[in-house]
């Protein structure tokens, strides 16, 4: 069985239609990647996962369990965290009241140290408050916050949005580790390049629809297959 | 109508029924229908009502309440500003008025009662500056406030003027000297005629402000204050317009409760009576200018029969806060709005199956491309003549010229340096991998975000730091990515208000003209509905639309100004494959002799739209060219796999 | 010519009105920064506050065990609204909010008046707090004194809840963004009660403090409002520092401007929310975004 099988998924944004039919699997252990153009429903796909936007139709099948419709919190605490496009740290908290706050209702959560150990940087900032941190300090506090919880799952929205190319490849380092040691996870990128270097899989998501899935293989050996559906 | 119903309630009902569709102004040419059942229903009461348990002193405060609340309803019900501090206005009306009357022995009591009105009028004015500079619930706690600072003030400092806990006795009767015979309003039965008057004369006023284009215009800002600003209106302007109109009618209703009373109570300050005023005013319905007398009646009737015939005492009040909290938490729209509710849902099921438009077939992806290949080989469609068309001729050279435009958010750039010019007639399109900061050069462009550095000049004349209204009014409009419509109202509505800015400025206080009387108003909106293909939806109410039709009408706001240059924010997004397809062949044949930037991520629609391309990319201008040349250039395919290379 | 002792005494007067200002507008906008939704029935908690500590106080003699009792029984009351009617209109246009909790308002206050009239009733200090206390050249009365520490201490419990607890924690990162606390595991609806519950709690315990200086009535909570709106607009809606600042700026406000002509003290009050609002819209200490 796998860890996440998502079948006829149709997500809406008030009345707009972004989600048609969205099917899509990840079994435990594997890196899977959603790559698609701005505003092909990369977003929307992961907030249904989280419960973040609530899907019309649809089943999200987790860890044996159903929970399309539920709330956030309870999908939190089914072993599901997102990591949002927009990070949403809590300015007026510290870092390290970040990291504490998200461990709190975690039953396996991580001790600082082991957060602290993957993320030095983040040691170092513990007392500086979320508004002062830059903006790849930030993601790895975001990134942080969602370990700390040791889920089952672990979505990524665009992590590497914005981010200068060397923090770039401090963060693809960590998240390469990451997966080396097993951890399963779900990534929405635009930044096609890094994704595949983390991805064992992709699936192409165009105006909300499936289109198809590859290995990440398969991609690398033909490249175009990208450049037709999310380049120009 | 049930004629089997106490006539009086029934009159009630059919008032309310005719006077406002889903609380606007779009009423049909038989109007003075209102006017003449609220007349019929005014001399029909006091042969009725007194049956029903009512006494004459009750008929008279529910006229007074009602004339009250009618200038709240029209800031509250209609313009969407809940005010819990009109007892300052009521009490400062009337104490100028009793003070006249009594203190300084003016001998006119209606021309007393109207310099009360103005009085309050100006206090309301210069109250509304402080009040109105926020929204939501800071109006609604300064306008608290308010309510006691006066009631402090009336009841100390200037005690010696008001009379202080005793009030201001004396107030002498109205007199009318008809030559041949002097009407003393001095007992119940004559007063009832002098109030009766002057609240048919306040109704009457109140209707054709509420037709006129300043009333649809308040109805909009209730409900997207946002637009109601894009579009071209003066918005802070018309909320001060109608918090002085709420302070004039309370202030001639203070002066009538003086008059009423033949003295003038200190309790007219005191915030209760704001209470008072809000919960019967939610009680028989905002919106609907009735609302507050339907509510009066209830309020006033049941704290008689409550305390008199169940004998409750003080608890009264408790009984009527209970119904009243009930009322808001399940029947919204209060007494009168649930009978108009239930009016339309009568009514709608005629319509309903009638006019539902097919739905779209669904597309799979490969067929939305068979038929986009198909629909692109099509003619173009005939192009709609532009009406009222901006002298475009009179100026030469790009239409649109931004240079250096940069902006910072704190030590994020989000745009940089960017020069962009679009010649007239041009259709350009711009693109960009996420981050690229098209949205924020979208809002510079239109200025609801002011650029960190740069200069911005439209049709030669420079618009850096200028306001969304402005802008509009100059001719740059855009539709926004998330519609942004007036969804308590028509789609004809909807447009009539994009159209009226266009028409008479920023700001008119044409209260008196109806607004079906502007010249070239109705010509206008139905060519920009032609334009977008809703024709035969014009009276539905926004609600009732399928997403790809209030996204039609998100675009038809903007055209209906009949803009110079339109700006579209991804006019695509959440669409289904037909209604992608049906909303390219509308901007083709929108596009036809317009200029127009769009922002979408379709490629492949975007790229049958325009003749030339800017892609973005963090920030700054990658590059520049038509789709062609775009589609094959290297970088900009970088751009979208990603930009980073393996270290 | 000032009488010096008389302007000290005042301003302790301010003082101790500040501190317990700061307390129920803390209350109040620590509600609307987590749940978005101006309590108007603020005032009428207060009121109950008192009530339900004279109550106790009659039927126990012991003046402590009221201030608890009206304490939890307001706080009880806030939850229970919350649970009840509030959480069915966060979906709700803010005008529908603000209407439904001023009837409730109006009803908690009837109720009052129904079961125990409209005339306003003493609280006794407790008999240690009796009197007036020397403090040099001046007599102070000795209950108020104790109240500023007594309201002191309370603002202190607020502020190690707010700011040095773990449930504290969570309340302000719910004020900042309530949808990722959700999305962190934590159910935010049940927040959201709790810090009702505990801004209605912070009125009803100002409410028993104050009554043996006031004495209870129906219609104390309306004044309470008010100066509680003003509170907030001056210090900065969501923002507890702010709530602190604002209450003693009115406190002195109202306490200075009482000593030359009592009718002013409101209008004084008005002129400085009003300066406020031209000069530094969000209040002083407040943050654009939230309205």
């Amino acid at each position: 069985m796998s860890l996440l099988e998502v079948e006829g998924l149709n997500s809406y944004y008030e009345d707009s239609h972004i989600l048609f039919d969205v099917a899509l699997n990840v079994e435990r252990h594997e890196v899977v990647a959603l790559l698609g153009r701005n505003g092909a429903g990369k977003s929307t796909t992961l907030k249904s996962l989280m419960g973040v936007v609530t899907p019309r139709t649809g089943s999200i099948r987790f860890d044996g369990q159903e929970i399309a419709g539920q709330k956030s919190h309870a999908i939190a605490r089914a072993g599901m965290q997102l990591v949002h496009e927009d990070r949403r740290i809590f300015g007026s908290l510290n870092v390290e009241d970040n990291i504490i706050l998200a461990g709190l209702t975690a039953p396996n959560r991580w001790p600082l140290e082991r957060v602290y150990a993957m993320f030095p940087r983040l040691k170092e900032r513990r007392g500086s408050r979320g508004t002062d941190l830059s903006g790849g300090e930030q993601q790895m506090l975001a990134i942080a916050r969602a370990l700390v919880r040791e889920p089952k799952l672990l979505l990524l929205d665009e992590p590497f949005e914005g981010l200068a190319p060397v923090i770039v490849q401090n963060l693809l380092a960590t998240c390469r580790k990451l997966a080396d040691e097993g951890q399963t996870i779900l990534v929405v990128e635009q930044n096609v390049s890094a994704a595949m270097m983390l991805a064992d899989r992709a699936y192409i998501i165009n105006n909300g629809h499936i289109i198809e899935t590859h290995t990440a293989q398969a991609l690398r050996d033909q490249p175009e297959v990208l450049h037709r559906h999310l380049g120009v | 109508m049930d004629c089997s119903a106490p006539p009086a309630a029934n009159e009630l009902d059919a008032n309310e029924l005719d006077a406002n569709e889903n609380g606007d102004a779009m009423t049909r040419q038989r109007a003075f229908i209102v006017e003449l059942l609220t007349a019929a229903g005014l001399i029909a009461a006091p042969f009725i009502l007194p049956y029903l348990g009512f006494t004459p002193t009750t008929m008279n405060r529910i006229l007074v309440w009602g004339l009250f609340g009618i200038g709240f309803d029209i800031l509250f019900g209609f313009t969407g500003l809940l005010s819990f501090g009109q007892s300052a206005f009521f009490g400062t009306g009337g104490m100028v008025a009793a003070y006249l009357l009594t203190v300084v022995n003016y001998p006119n009591v209606v021309s007393a009662l109207f310099i009360g009105l103005i009085a309050a009028g100006i206090v309301g004015f210069l109250v509304g500056l402080i009040a109105l500079r926020r929204t939501g619930i800071y109006f609604a706690m300064i306008t608290v406030a308010i309510a006691e600072v006066f009631y402090f003030v009336e009841f100390n400092p200037l005690s010696e003027y008001t009379g202080g806990e005793n009030g201001l006795p004396g107030v002498p009767a109205p007199v009318l000297n008809l030559g041949f015979t002097t009407i003393h309003f001095n007992t119940d039965r004559t007063l009832y005629v002098f109030l009766a008057f002057w609240f048919f004369v306040g109704m009457v006023i109140a209707l054709r402000i509420v037709r006129s284009p300043v009333g649809v215009i308040l109805s909009a800002i209730r409900d997207n204050p946002l637009r109601a600003s894009a579009v071209g209106h003066n918005v802070h302007g018309y909320k001060l317009t109608a918090f002085v109109i709420a302070a004039a009618y309370a202030g001639f209703a203070g002066g009538l409760l003086g008059v009423m009373q033949g003295f003038m109570p200190p309790d007219a300050f005191m915030f209760d009576t704001s209470g008072q005023l809000v919960m019967q005013t939610a009680i028989g319905g905002a919106g609907t200018l009735f609302g507050p007398l339907v509510g009066a009646v209830v309020w006033l009737y049941l704290s008689d029969f409550l305390q008199t015939t169940l004998h409750l005492g003080a608890a009264w009040k408790l009984v009527l806060g209970l119904v009243f909290v009930l009322l808001v938490c399940f029947l919204r729209r209060g007494l009168v709005g649930g009978i108009k509710d239930l009016y339309a849902l009568i009514a709608e099921r005629g319509v309903k199956t009638r006019e539902a438009p097919g739905p779209l077939p669904a597309l799979t992806p490969e067929e939305e491309k068979v038929t986009r290949l198909a629909v692109a080989k099509e003619p173009a469609p005939a192009a709609m003549p532009a009406l009222h068309r901006k002298d475009d001729d009179a100026f030469s050279g790009p239409i649109l010229q931004a240079t250096g435009l940069t902006k910072r958010f704190g030590g994020l750039v989000a745009n940089s340096a960017i020069d962009f010019s679009v010649a007239r007639g041009e259709r350009r399109g711009i693109i960009g991998p996420n981050g690229a900061g098209k949205s924020t050069f979208f809002k510079m462009l239109t200025c609801e975000m002011a650029p960190s550095s740069g200069r911005i000049v439209f049709r030669g004349s420079d618009i850096t730091g200028k306001t969304v209204t402005d802008v509009c009014q100059l001719g740059l409009t855009k539709s926004y990515q998330v519609n942004q419509l007036f969804s308590g109202l028509t789609v004809r509505d909807n447009v009539i208000i994009a159209a009226l800015a266009e028409l008479r400025g920023k700001f008119r206080l044409d209260l008196f003209r109806s607004v079906h009387r502007i010249p070239g108003l109705a010509e206008q909106v139905e060519h920009t509905l032609a334009l977008v293909d809703l024709a035969d939806r014009a009276d539905r109410p926004v609600a009732a639309l399928a997403y790809g039709e209030k996204r039609r009408l998100e675009v038809g706001l903007a055209l209906a100004s009949s803009p110079s240059l339109l700006l579209l924010d991804e006019p695509l997004a959440g669409m289904s494959p037909a209604e992608r397809i049906e909303m390219v062949k509308l901007l083709k044949s929108i596009g036809q002799g317009r200029t127009m930037i769009i922002i979408d991520h379709d490629m492949d629609s975007l790229f049958e739209l325009v003749e030339r391309v800017t892609v973005l990319q963090e920030g700054r201008v990658l590059v520049e060219g038509t789709p062609a040349e775009i589609k094959g250039n290297k970088a900009v395919q970088e751009a979208y796999l990603g930009g980073v290379r393996a270290a | 010519m000032i009488n010096w002792a008389n302007f000290i005494s005042q301003c302790f007067n301010g003082l101790v009105l500040g501190a317990l200002l700061a307390l129920i507008s803390s209350g109040l906008t620590i509600i609307y920064g987590t749940l978005g939704v101006l309590n108007l029935a603020h005032g009428a908690m207060f009121m109950l506050g008192g009530y339900a500590g004279w109550l106790t106080f009659t039927y126990t003699g012991s003046f402590i065990v009221a201030v608890f009792a009206g304490a939890l029984f307001v706080g009880l009351v806030g939850v229970v609204m919350e649970r009840v009617v509030i959480r069915h209109f966060y979906a709700r246009p803010h005008a529908d909010q603000l209407l439904v909790t001023f009837g409730i308002g109006i009803v908690f206050v009837e109720t009052i008046r129904f079961f125990f009239g409209s005339l306003s009733k003493a609280v006794p200090p407790p008999p240690p707090l009796v009197g007036i206390t020397p403090l040099g050249f001046m007599f102070y009365p000795t209950y108020r004194l104790a109240l500023l520490g007594i309201v002191a201490a309370a603002l202190l419990a607020l502020y190690i809840v707010l700011y040095r607890s773990r449930i504290g924690m969570i309340v302000r990162a719910g004020i900042e963004d309530s949808v990722m606390v959700d999305s962190l595991g934590i159910d935010v609806y049940k927040i959201f009660m709790l810090v009702f519950g505990i801004g209605a709690m912070a009125a009803g315990f100002a409410g028993i403090v104050n009554a043996p200086v006031v004495s209870i009535a129906p219609d104390v909570g309306e004044g309470i409002l008010v100066q509680t709106f003003v509170v907030v607009v001056i210090g900065g809606v969501g923002s507890f520092p702010g709530a602190i600042l604002g209450g003693l700026i009115a406190g002195e406000i109202i306490s200075i401007t009482s000593m030359f002509n009592p009718g002013y003290a409101y209008v004084m009050l008005f002129v400085a929310m009003t300066l406020v609002l031209v000069l530094r819209p969000y209040g002083l200490l407040g943050t654009a975004g939230r309205e």
